[in-house]
C-alpha cells in the first residue's frame, strides 16, 4: 500500500470513529451545558439505542427506518428519565446527586437491557444498500463508514444551525449561560432542560443505531465508549459545542495513530493526552468552567 | 461516653463473630470488611470534603499491586508488605492529588477518574511487570517475624482485617474532630469564604485526598493478601463507580455508615447474587431509591431516628449540663 | 464344608460370632453404598454467563446440562448421581477465586472445570493445593498453565493456543502463501497463540512480518485492519474470541479482507460462522472440536445434542466440555473415588478415546494429548448454514508440544 493511500485510509478510518463518538460526546456536552448534569447513564443510553434499532429493523426490515425509530423511543425514555428523577433534585446544591443519579440509572438500565434482549450479541448486519467498497487510492474502504462520516458531518451542521440560527437553540444556549434570568422571563426553563436532555439521548441513540450493523449490539457496548465519550467532552471543554465536534476527531485520531505505531501505549494514549490538557486547561480546550 | 460504649460493644462483638460463624461466611465477612474499609476511605474525601472521586479504584489497586508484588516477589513478610504498599501509594498520591485539586466539582471528579483509568492502561502496558492481563496471582501469606504464622490462617486474618478496620475508624475519626477536619467541614460549606479568611484551602483538600488513598490502599493491600491475587479489574472505573455508591448507601460523611455500606453491600451481593439474576437491578433501583429519598444514607437515616429519640435527648441534655464532653 | 460334629459351647459361640460378623460383612456394604448412592458428585462450573465471552460460557452451560441427563441415564457415575453447579464470574479473575472458594466452603464442591478465561484459570490454579481441590481445563488455551505455571491439580483436556497454532503452521507447510500478519486478542491466550504461531512459522521456512494485538473489548477493528493490509502479508493468522471474533469478521468483510488476505484461524467457532453467514466460506483454521468428525463416540454425543437442542449445531465448546467431562468420570471411576488426589493420580497417563479421538493425559506436564485438525468453511446440503469441514488430521504426537513447554521440537 503506497503512503497517501495508507495515510488517507487511515484518515477516514479516524473519522468514521470520530462520527460515532460525536454522536455520544454532543448529547453528553449539551446535557451539560444546561443542566451541569454529567450524565453517566449515556453510554447505557446508547447502548439502548443499539438494541431497538436492532428489534426496529427485526419488525420493519427497514435499517433507514430504525434510525428514526431509535432516537424517538430513547429520547422520550430520557425525557421521561428526566421528568420523574432528576427534576426534583433540582433544589438541591450538590452536583453529587446527579453523578449518583445518572450512575444508578446507568446500572439500571444496562440491566434491563439483558433481561429484555438476553445475553447474546444481537447485529442485524449491514443493510444490503450500504454494503460495499468505495476505493481510495486503490485502497479498499467500506461504503458503511464513507455514510457514517457523511450523516456525522451532517448533524454536526444541524446541530450547530439549529443553535445558532433557531429560536429553540437561541433558548437552550441562553439557559445554559443564565438559567434564572431566563425563568425571570418567563420561559419554562424545566421544560427546555426537558427536551434537552431528550435530544442528547436522542442522539446518543442515533449513534447507538448507527453503531449496530457495525460491532453487532452487545451488553458492555456502553461501558468503555461513555469514557470515551467523556474523555472528548472534557477535552473539547465541558458545554461546548464546538468543542465536541474538535474532541472527537482529535481522540479519533489519537486512538487511531496511537494503536498504529505504539500499540502498547494504545488505552494509555487518550488519559494521558486528556490530563495534559486538563492540567493546561482545566477547562478543556474550549470550556467556560473553571 | 455514650461513644465509647458503643465502640467497645462493635469491638467485643466483632470479635466474637468468627465463634458463631461458619468458615465459609468468615471468609465474606473479612472480604466484607476490607470493603468497609475501602469506603470508609473515600467518604473521607466524600462526606468531609464533597470531592466526588470517580477513581478512588486507583488507591485500591495501588494497594493491592504494590502489596501483591512485595509479598510475591520480594517475598517480604506480610505487615512489612503491608505498610510499605501505603507508603508507596501515599508517595505516588501526592503528585495525583496535587493535579487533582487544582480543579473542582466536576472536573475534580473527571481528573480522578483519568488517573484511574490511566493506572488500569499501564497496567497492560507493562505487562512483564505487572503481569499484565493476569495479573499477580498466587501471593503468599508469608511466615511473619520470630515464625508467627497466625496471620496465614484464616481466622487470624479476620482479626488482622478487624484491627486494621478499628484502627483506621479511630484515626480517621481523631482527624475529622480535629482542627484540621474544622477546616474540612469548612471549606466543605464555603469553600470561598475559607479561602477568604486566609486558609490554603488547596493545601487542605490535597491532604485529604492523599490521607484517602492512604487508606483505601491499606483496604488494597489487605485484599491482596486475602484473595492472593490482583488484577486489573480493580482499577476499572466500575469498581469506582460501586465504592462510591456505598459511600452515599451508607451516609456519606459519618465514617461508619460508609463501612457498614461498603461491608453490607458486599455481603448482600454476595448472597442475593445466588438466588436472583435480578440482582444488579435491583441494587440499583435502591441505589436510585437512596439517591432521591434518603441522601444522607442508612446511617444517616439510623443516626438521625436515634437523635431525635426523647430518652437521647434527655441524656445529651443531662450530658450538656453537667459540663461533660464525649 | 465340613462342620465340626462335636459342637463344644466355646465353639459354638465362636461360631454365633464369626456368623454375626459374616452377616456384618455381607450387609454392611448394602448400607453403606445406599447412603453414598444418595450423595451426588458436585461439579463447580465457573463459567462467564455475562460479559464478552459469554457465548462460550453458555455452551459449557447447555452441554453440562446435556451431560447430567446423560449419566442419570446410565445410573450416574460410582452409583452416584452427577450434580453440576453453575457460577457467573464475567470472565473476571477475582470473582472466579470467590466463587471459587464459595464453592470449597459453602458447597463442598472441590471438583472444577467450565472455566473460559485463561486468566481465570492462572488465578484459581496456585489455590487448588489450599482447598484440596482438583480442576479440569476444558478450554483454556495459555500454553504456560501447563508448562511455567504447571501445579500438579490442574490437567488440561483441550487443545491448548500452542496445539492449535500448531495444526495450522503443519497446515501452512502446503498452502501457498509465503509472508504472514497475525492478529490477536492482548491478553495471556492470544499472546500465547501469537507466540507459537511465530516459532513454528520460521521452522517450515516461512515468514511473519508483522503482529498486531488488539486491545481485550476492542469494537472498532479498522485500524487493525488497515495495518494487516499495510503489512502486504498474503495470510492472515488470527486469534479472537467470542465478540472480539464477530466484531473483528464482520468489520473485514466490509473491507473485503478475505479478498486480499487469506484467513487462518486458531478456533473456527460455529458462533462466528453465525454472524458472518455466507461471508465465512473459504475461513480456514484450527478446529478445538470440528461435530463432523465421523467416530462412533461422537457420533452418539452429536445424536444426543440434536435430540437434547434440534436444530442448534454443537460448537468447540460443546465439543470439549463434554470430553472433558468423560474424561474426569473416566478418572473418578478408575480411582474408585472423589478425593482430588486420588483423581490425579488416576489421570495420569490415562488414555481414553472420546469424542476427539484418542487423548493421551500425560503424566509429565498433565496436558491431554489430542488430535490436531485443521477445517474449511463450507456449505452443506444438511445444514442451513455453513459448517466447518475437516480438511487435515493430524496425529496427537506430532500435534502436542513438548513435555512443560510450547515448543514443538519434533
Amino acid at each position: 500500500m503506497d503512503f497517501l493511500g495508507f495515510a488517507v485510509t487511515q484518515c477516514l478510518n479516524a473519522l468514521s470513529q470520530a462520527a460515532v463518538l460525536f454522536f455520544i460526546a454532543c448529547g453528553l456536552t449539551l446535557i451539560f451545558g444546561i443542566m451541569r448534569i454529567v450524565n453517566f447513564a449515556h453510554g447505557a443510553i446508547f447502548m439502548l439505542g443499539a438494541y431497538v434499532g436492532y428489534t426496529a429493523i427485526a419488525i420493519t426490515g427497514s435499517f433507514l427506518l430504525s434510525l428514526v425509530v431509535a432516537p424517538i423511543v430513547v429520547g422520550i425514555v430520557g425525557m421521561a428519565f428526566e421528568r420523574v428523577f432528576l427534576r426534583p433534585l433540582y433544589g438541591r446544591r450538590d452536583g453529587g446527586s446527579y453523578l449518583m443519579l445518572t450512575f444508578g440509572l446507568a446500572v439500571v438500565l444496562s440491566e434491563a437491557i439483558r433481561l429484555i434482549w438476553g445475553a447474546q450479541p444481537l447485529g442485524a448486519g449491514i443493510p444490503r444498500f450500504l454494503r460495499g467498497v468505495v476505493f481510495v487510492f486503490d485502497q479498499p474502504f467500506p461504503l458503511y463508514r464513507v455514510f457514517l462520516i457523511a450523516l456525522g458531518v451532517a448533524a454536526a451542521i444541524a446541530v450547530w444551525q439549529f443553535l445558532e440560527r433557531t429560536r429553540a437553540g437561541l433558548l437552550i444556549r441562553a439557559v445554559s449561560q443564565n438559567a434564572e434570568m431566563v425563568h425571570a422571563l418567563g420561559v419554562d426553563v424545566d421544560m427546555v432542560r426537558t427536551v434537552v436532555f431528550g435530544i442528547g439521548c436522542a442522539m446518543a441513540a442515533f449513534g447507538g443505531a448507527l453503531a449496530a450493523p457495525l460491532v453487532t449490539a452487545f451488553l458492555g457496548m456502553g461501558t468503555t465508549v461513555v469514557i470515551d465519550a467523556f474523555v472528548v467532552v472534557i477535552i473539547g471543554g465541558m458545554g461546548s459545542f464546538l468543542g465536541s465536534i474538535i474532541g472527537s476527531i482529535l481522540i479519533a485520531f489519537v486512538q487511531v495513530v496511537g494503536s498504529y505505531y505504539f500499540q502498547e501505549l494504545a488505552l494509555a494514549f487518550m488519559y494521558l493526552l486528556m490530563l495534559l490538557i486538563l492540567v493546561i486547561r482545566p477547562g478543556g480546550l474550549l470550556g467556560t468552567e473553571e | 461516653m455514650r461513644r465509647r460504649l458503643g465502640f467497645a460493644v462493635t469491638a467485643a462483638l466483632s470479635a466474637a463473630l468468627p465463634l458463631v460463624l461458619p468458615q465459609y461466611t468468615l471468609t465474606i465477612v473479612t472480604e466484607a470488611l476490607i470493603f468497609g474499609l475501602f469506603a470508609m476511605s473515600l467518604d473521607l474525601m466524600v462526606g468531609y470534603c464533597r470531592l466526588y472521586s470517580f477513581g478512588h479504584a486507583a488507591a485500591y489497586g495501588l494497594g493491592a499491586y504494590s502489596c501483591g508484588m512485595l509479598l510475591a516477589r520480594l517475598e517480604l513478610p506480610l505487615p512489612v508488605g503491608i505498610v510499605l504498599a501505603v507508603a508507596i501509594t501515599v508517595i505516588i498520591a501526592i503528585p495525583i492529588a496535587w493535579v487533582c485539586t487544582r480543579s473542582t466539582g466536576v472536573s475534580f471528579s473527571m481528573l480522578t477518574l483519568a488517573f484511574a483509568q490511566l493506572g488500569y492502561a499501564m497496567l497492560y502496558r507493562f505487562k512483564e511487570f505487572t503481569g499484565g492481563s493476569d495479573g499477580i496471582d498466587g501471593i503468599p501469606r508469608p511466615v511473619g517475624p520470630f515464625g508467627i504464622a497466625v496471620l496465614q490462617g484464616k481466622l487470624g486474618y479476620y482479626y488482622l482485617v478487624l484491627f486494621c478496620l478499628f484502627g483506621s475508624y479511630l484515626l480517621c475519626r481523631t482527624i475529622v474532630r480535629s482542627p484540621f477536619g474544622a477546616v474540612l467541614s469548612g471549606i466543605r460549606e464555603n469553600e470561598t469564604k475559607m479561602r477568604a479568611l486566609g486558609y490554603n484551602t488547596r493545601a487542605y483538600k490535597l491532604t485529604t485526598v492523599v490521607l484517602a488513598y492512604g487508606f483505601g490502599a491499606l483496604a488494597g493491600a489487605l485484599f491482596a493478601a486475602f484473595a492472593g491475587f490482583a488484577s486489573p479489574e480493580l482499577f476499572f472505573w466500575l469498581a469506582s463507580g460501586r465504592v462510591l455508591i456505598m459511600v452515599i448507601v451508607g451516609g456519606a460523611g459519618t465514617l461508619i455508615g460508609p463501612i457498614l455500606g461498603g461491608a453490607g453491600f458486599l455481603f448482600v451481593e454476595n448472597q442475593l447474587s445466588q438466588l436472583t439474576d435480578l440482582w444488579p437491578l435491583i441494587f440499583g433501583t435502591i441505589f436510585i431509591g437512596f439517591v432521591m429519598f434518603a441522601p444522607q444514607g442508612v446511617w444517616g437515616l439510623i443516626t438521625r431516628s436515634i437523635e431525635k429519640s426523647p430518652a437521647v435527648t434527655e441524656a445529651i441534655e443531662r450530658e450538656e449540663t453537667s459540663g461533660a464532653a464525649s | 464344608m465340613e462342620y465340626p460334629l462335636i459342637t463344644t459351647q466355646a465353639t459354638r459361640r465362636r461360631f454365633l460370632k464369626g456368623a454375626l460378623a459374616a452377616g456384618a460383612a455381607v450387609t454392611a456394604p448394602a448400607y453403606l453404598t445406599r447412603a453414598t448412592a444418595a450423595t451426588p458428585i458436585k461439579i463447580g462450573i465457573p463459567t462467564v454467563i455475562t460479559g464478552g465471552y459469554a457465548v462460550l460460557g453458555q455452551q459449557v452451560v447447555r452441554t453440562c446440562k446435556l451431560v447430567k441427563k446423560m449419566t442419570d441415564a446410565k445410573n450416574g457415575v460410582l452409583g452416584r448421581p452427577v450434580e453440576f453447579l453453575f457460577q457467573d464470574t464475567q470472565g473476571d479473575p477475582a470473582n472466579c477465586v470467590r466463587k471459587c472458594q464459595e464453592f470449597v466452603e459453602r458447597d463442598d464442591c472441590r471438583i472444577f472445570s467450565g472455566v473460559i478465561v485463561s486468566s481465570e484459570a492462572a488465578a484459581i490454579m496456585p489455590k487448588l493445593e489450599e482447598w484440596n481441590a482438583f480442576f479440569i481445563s476444558h478450554g483454556n488455551g495459555d500454553g504456560r498453565l501447563t508448562a511455567e505455571l504447571f501445579v500438579p491439580r490442574f490437567f488440561r483436556a483441550n487443545t491448548s493456543a500452542p496445539m492449535g497454532a500448531r495444526a495450522v503452521v503443519l497446515y501452512l507447510r502446503d498452502a501457498p502463501q509465503k509472508t504472514f500478519v497475525a492478529l490477536a486478542s492482548d491478553y495471556s491466550w492470544g499472546q500465547s497463540s501469537v507466540k507459537a504461531f511465530e516459532e513454528q512459522i520460521k521452522k517450515i521456512g516461512k515468514q511473519l512480518v508483522d503482529k498486531v494485538f488488539t486491545p481485550v473489548g476492542n469494537k472498532d477493528y479498522s485500524t487493525y485492519i488497515t495495518k494487516v493490509l499495510q503489512s502486504k502479508a498474503e495470510g492472515c493468522y488470527i486469534a479472537l474470541q467470542g465478540d472480539e471474533a464477530r466484531a473483528f469478521y464482520s468489520q473485514a468483510t466490509q473491507y473485503d479482507l478475505s479478498e486480499r488476505v487469506q484467513f487462518y484461524t486458531e478456533i473456527v467457532a460455529q458462533s462466528d460462522i453465525e454472524v458472518l453467514g455466507k461471508d465465512s466460506l473459504g475461513l480456514i483454521g484450527g478446529s478445538r472440536y470440528p461435530f463432523t468428525y465421523d467416530i462412533p463416540q461422537n457420533k452418539e454425543f452429536v445424536a444426543a445434542f440434536n435430540e437434547e437442542y434440534p436444530n442448534v449445531i454443537p460448537d468447540w465448546t460443546d465439543g470439549e466440555i463434554y470430553q472433558a467431562l468423560m474424561i474426569l468420570f473416566a478418572a473418578i471411576e478408575k480411582a474408585d473415588s472423589t478425593e482430588p488426589m486420588k483423581i490425579v493420580t488416576a489421570m495420569e497417563d490415562l488414555d481414553v478415546t472420546s469424542v476427539k479421538g484418542p487423548v493421551l493425559m500425560r503424566k509429565c506436564d498433565h496436558q491431554g494429548e489430542n488430535q490436531g485438525f485443521v477445517v474449511k468453511v463450507a456449505n452443506n446440503a444438511k445444514y442451513s448454514e455453513p459448517i466447518p469441514e475437516i480438511v487435515k488430521i493430524y496425529p496427537r504426537e506430532m500435534a502436542t508440544p513438548d513435555c512443560r513447554s510450547s515448543s514443538f521440537s519434533n
